[in-house]
C-alpha cells in the first residue's frame, strides 16, 4: 500500500487488529499515552502495532507519512495460519514474550514514579525553607520535576497523589499544602541519610524510642502541661505513670529511656550521665514541636515503602 | 516476506526424568527453553550457599525465554520436583525453528525482546536527557556563597537524578566556565560554591525555553521595558498605584509607556496586584529579568 507525504495512517488509540510494515519511505508516529515531545520515526525495515496484531490492541501511536511511503499490512489471519503450522511451544513462547514485555512496561512506569522521589522531596523541602510558606502552586512543582529529574506532569501528580494518601500533604486544587514544615525535610533527610551512607537515620526510631516519645507527648496532652519556649516538662511520676500505660504495662527503665536522652531528643532532671539512675530524676522535658515531627516522620517512614513498591 | 524457504529444523529434545534431577544450571552457561509437559519443575536459588525456591512450575509452563531472546541469564537452577517429562530446546534448535518463519514473525519477536531489554535497562539510568539544565535547577536551590563539599554534592544530584557521576563532573566543568559556580581545594578537599543562586535559577529557565523551543521572557524585553525595569527598582516595593496611575507615573519621568505595554510588563510579572485594583511591583521579579539581561553572555555561554 502506498501513502503519501502527509497523509495520515492512523490515529492514537484507533482500534487495530493489523501491523504494519514499512516497506519504504517514512512515517513518523507521536502519542500521548507515552507522553512523547518529539515524533518518533518509522523507517524502512520499522514494524508498528505489534500489540494490535497479538492483542488486538489499540493504536499506540498518530501515525502519518513524513514523505511518500510503502507499508504493508499483516492481519491476525496471517499470524493464525503461521502458528498453526508451529509446534505448540512456539505460540507460548510468543506470549510469554508479549507478556514479559508488558510486565516490563508495568514496572518501568512504577520504578519512575519511585525513582522521582527524592527529586520532588528535595525541590518541595527547599521550597518550604528558602519560602517559609507551607504551600507550592501545583504547576511550579511540576515544572521543577520535569527540569529536574524529566518527570512528566502526570507522574508528578502520581506521586503528590502517594504522598496525600500518607497524610504528607494535602493537594487542594493548584496548590499542594503541607501540614508541618518540618516533616518534608526530614523526611527527604532521611531517605538521603539511608541512601548515600546506607545506614538507618538518627532520625527513624526504634518501636521503643516511639512508645517513649508518645507516652511524653501524652503526658503533656492529658495533663495540659504548658510550654515554655516550646518546650515541655514533665514530672517523672507522671512519665513514669503515662508510659506505664503506653509501653503496655512494662515499665520504664534507663535502658528504655536512656537512647533518647543521649540523642538530646529528652533532656533529664537533672542532666543525664552515665551514673542516672530513674529514680533520682525528677522531670524529663523536650521540644515538644520537634518530638511530634518525629514521630510523624516514623509513622510516615514505613508507609512510603508500602505505598510505593 | 512469505517465508516460503523452509529450512531443516533441528528437532528439541524430550526426557523423561527422576525427582530431584538438575535440568538445568546457570553454571553451564548454556542458553535453552525449557518446556514441562508433565510433572513438576522447581527454580531454586543457590546464591550465598542457601537453597530457596523461587518458582514452582507446572505443565505447559516454560522457563528460559528471557535468557534467549532478551539475553538475561537465567539465575536459578531448575529441578524437577517430582518424575517429569520436559522439552528442551537448544539455542540451536530454537535458531533453526525461527529460520522456518517469515520475516516479519522474527521481526515481531526480536522487538519485542529489544523492547523489554531497554524498559529493563531504563529502570538502571538516569530519566534526565538534559543534564546541564537539571544540575542547575539543582544548584538554584543551594545557598549563595556557601562552600559545599564537593563530593558530598555529586553523591546527592546522583542519587536525586541517577545522573553518572562523570556527567555531574562534566556539567560542573561547564557551570565553571560560564562563571556561575566556582570549584576551591582545601587540603585534599574540594568545594563547590554557588555564586548567585537567582543566576542559576535563571540559566535553568533559559535552558528550559530553549529545550522548549518557547520563547524566554528576559529575551523579549525592548529597550525601553529594560529602562522602565531599571527605574522601577529604584522605587519602593510597598507603593500601592492603579495601573493608569502607574503609566502616567513612568511617562512623567521620561519612560514611556502605553497600556499595552504595560499590560505587558504586569504578565511577566513585574507588577503584582494588591487590594482594590492596585498593583505594586515585584523587586524580586525585576532582579529576575535585570540580572539574567546582565548575565546575558554567560547564559548563551559566550564568556
Amino acid at each position: 500500500m502506498l501513502v503519501k507525504e502527509g497523509e495520515y495512517l492512523f490515529l492514537e488509540g484507533d482500534k487495530a487488529s493489523s501491523l504494519v510494515i514499512v516497506k519504504s519511505g517514512m512515517l513518523v508516529g507521536m502519542s500521548k499515552q507515552l507522553r512523547q515531545r518529539h515524533w518518533q520515526n518509522f523507517g524502512p525495515g520499522s514494524l508498528i502495532g505489534e500489540f494490535s496484531l497479538l492483542e488486538s490492541a489499540p493504536r499506540e501511536y498518530t501515525v502519518r507519512a513524513a514523505e511518500n511511503s510503502e507499508i504493508v499490512f499483516i492481519e491476525q489471519a496471517a499470524l493464525q495460519r503461521e502458528l498453526e503450522l508451529k509446534p505448540a511451544w512456539f505460540r507460548s513462547t510468543l506470549s510469554f514474550i508479549a507478556n514479559h514485555c508488558h510486565i516490563a512496561e508495568s514496572n518501568q512506569k512504577k520504578h519512575k514514579i519511585v525513582q522521582a522521589l527524592p527529586a520532588l522531596l528535595f525541590l518541595f523541602s527547599k521550597h518550604l525553607s528558602t519560602s517559609g510558606a507551607d504551600n507550592i502552586p501545583v504547576t511550579t512543582i511540576r515544572k521543577k520535576m520535569l527540569v529536574l529529574n524529566n518527570t512528566d506532569a502526570s507522574d508528578t501528580d502520581k506521586l503528590l497523589q502517594i504522598l496525600e494518601g500518607i497524610g504528607l500533604l494535602k493537594v487542594e486544587g493548584e496548590t499542594v499544602r503541607v501540614s508541618s514544615l518540618q516533616i518534608v525535610p526530614m523526611l527527604y533527610e532521611a531517605l538521603r541519610y539511608r541512601a548515600i551512607n546506607k545506614q538507618v537515620s538518627p532520625n527513624i526510631l526504634s518501636i521503643t524510642d516511639q512508645l517513649v516519645l508518645t507516652a511524653f507527648v501524652k503526658a503533656v496532652r492529658d495533663n495540659g502541661i504548658p510550654l515554655k519556649n516550646g518546650h515541655a516538662t514533665v514530672p517523672m511520676d507522671t512519665f513514669e505513670s503515662q508510659a506505664k500505660k503506653t509501653l503496655f504495662g512494662s515499665t520504664l527503665s534507663m535502658r528504655t529511656l536512656a537512647p533518647l536522652l543521649q540523642s538530646g531528643t529528652l533532656q533529664s532532671e537533672p542532666a543525664f550521665g552515665e551514673e542516672s539512675a530513674l529514680e533520682n530524676i525528677e522531670s524529663i522535658s523536650g521540644d515538644f514541636e520537634h518530638i511530634l515531627d518525629l514521630l510523624e516522620l516514623n509513622r510516615i517512614f514505613p508507609l512510603l515503602d508500602k505505598k510505593l513498591v | 516476506m512469505n517465508g516460503n524457504s523452509r529450512q531443516q529444523v533441528i528437532p528439541p529434545t524430550h526426557s523423561r526424568v527422576k525427582a530431584g534431577f538438575v535440568v538445568y544450571s546457570p553454571d553451564s552457561g548454556n542458553r535453552e527453553l525449557i518446556i514441562l509437559d508433565e510433572g513438576e519443575l522447581v527454580a531454586v536459588d543457590k546464591a550465598g550457599g542457601n537453597r530457596t525456591v523461587k518458582f514452582k512450575m507446572q505443565p505447559g509452563d516454560i522457563v528460559g525465554v528471557a535468557s534467549l531472546f532478551e539475553r538475561e541469564p537465567l539465575r536459578y537452577t531448575i529441578e524437577a520436583s517430582v518424575d517429569s517429562e520436559i522439552t528442551v530446546l537448544s539455542e540451536e534448535c530454537l535458531e533453526s525453528e525461527l529460520k522456518n518463519i517469515p520475516v516479519w514473525l522474527l521481526a515481531i519477536l526480536k522487538n519485542l525482546a529489544v523492547k523489554t531489554r531497554l524498559l529493563k535497562e531504563s529502570a538502571r539510568t538516569t530519566p534526565v536527557e538534559n543534564t546541564l539544565m537539571s544540575l542547575a535547577e539543582y544548584c538554584a536551590h543551594l545557598e549563595s556563597g556557601h562552600k559545599y563539599a564537593f563530593e558530598d554534592l555529586v553523591r546527592e544530584f546522583n542519587w536525586i537524578t541517577r545522573i553518572p557521576a562523570a556527567t555531574i563532573k562534566e556539567d560542573v566543568k561547564a557551570l565553571a566556565r560560564r562563571n556561575f559556580i566556582a570549584i576551591s581545594k582545601d587540603g585534599d578537599s574540594l568545594y563547590l560554591q554557588v555564586h548567585n543562586a537567582m543566576l542559576m535559577q535563571i540559566y535553568s529557565d533559559y535552558l528550559f525555553a530553549q529545550d522548549e523551543g518557547i520563547s524566554w521572557e528576559p529575551l523579549r524585553l525592548s529597550l525601553p521595558q529594560k529602562r522602565i525595569l531599571v527605574h522601577l527598582t529604584t522605587l519602593d516595593e510597598t507603593v500601592e498605584m492603579e495601573a493608569p496611575e502607574w503609566i502616567s507615573l513612568l511617562n512623567e519621568r521620561e519612560l514611556p509607556i502605553d497600556v499595552a505595554q504595560w499590560i505587558t510588563l504586569q504578565d511577566l510579572g513585574c507588577f503584582k496586584e494588591g487590594l482594590s485594583n492596585k498593583f505594586h511591583i515585584d523587586l524580586k521579579k525585576i532582579e529576575y529579568f535585570l540580572t539574567a539581561l546582565r548575565y546575558d553572555s554567560n547564559l548563551r555561554g559566550a564568556v
